[in-house]
């Protein structure tokens, strides 16, 4: 991992298009501010992990199961 | 199987076909105007930008969204408002100005669908991070609800 130090106000790159800046320190949270293209997903990490792993286990439904559930839906 | 897109009723003078043999349903063919693009791709899944969408039965609200880059990836997806009538996430707008979806019409909403292996009566939605598309110029992308009234778990049939 690439550590860095920065103050208050000081900024990085990452590439030519994303820009980092270290907004406020306040205590024992920090507030950034992130210039990112609308391409690139910008997340906080516990939300990312979270839609991750569901999308990861949606993507192993299996046809049979849907064929159930399409029956269940008609059911009601 | 019927695929699904805007403009699946015109038939294009280049139709562009191509097959693809997927894991639910044997070899499909996708004209080139049915390809939806999602940009950035599905979180996990961001290398892959090309998918379209396959009625799962007729008379049901459940559709495929079938990925063309990688064939035995596929999603199972509904339309939210199925589930809760009134659903209508705040950061909607803002996908609606990204992709560029100038009739409300035009936008398609998809919540992704998780059903447990031999429990669909667990299925749940995910309606923190639906899949908006613009129907006119195929985009799409997975939008991400930072909203409490919105579970990523949510449960569809009562348990």
């Amino acid at each position: 991992m690439l550590i860095l130090t920065r103050k208050c106000g000081e900024g990085l790159f990452i590439g030519d298009d994303i820009r980092i800046t270290v907004l406020e320190i306040r205590g024992k949270q920090i507030r950034l501010g992130i210039e990112a293209p609308g391409s690139v997903v910008v997340l906080r990490e516990e939300i990312y992990r979270r839609i991750q792993e569901e999308n990861l286990q949606a993507s192993g439904t299996r046809d049979i199961d849907v064929s159930e559930v399409a029956q269940l839906w008609r059911q009601e | 199987m019927k695929t699904m897109a805007s403009n699946s009723q015109i038939i294009s003078p280049d139709p562009a076909v191509f097959s693809l043999k997927t894991r639910n349903f044997g070899s499909i063919e996708v004209r080139a105007d049915q390809i939806i693009y999602l940009e950035p791709g599905l979180l996990g899944f961001s290398q892959y930008h090309r998918y379209v969408l396959i009625e799962h039965q007729r008379e049901t609200p459940f559709l495929w969204l079938q990925c063309l880059d990688k064939a035995d990836l596929a999603f199972v997806v509904i339309d939210p408002r199925c589930l809760l009538s009134d659903y209508q996430p705040g950061s909607l707008d803002q996908a609606i100005r990204e992709l560029e979806v100038k009739n409300p019409e035009d936008l398609k909403i998809l919540a992704i669908l998780t059903i447990p292996p031999g429990k669909p009566q667990e299925m749940t939605a995910n309606l923190m991070g639906p899949v908006v598309i613009n129907l006119q110029t195929r985009q799409g992308r997975q939008l991400i609800v930072e909203d409490s009234h919105y579970s990523h778990k949510h449960r569809v049939m009562p348990g």
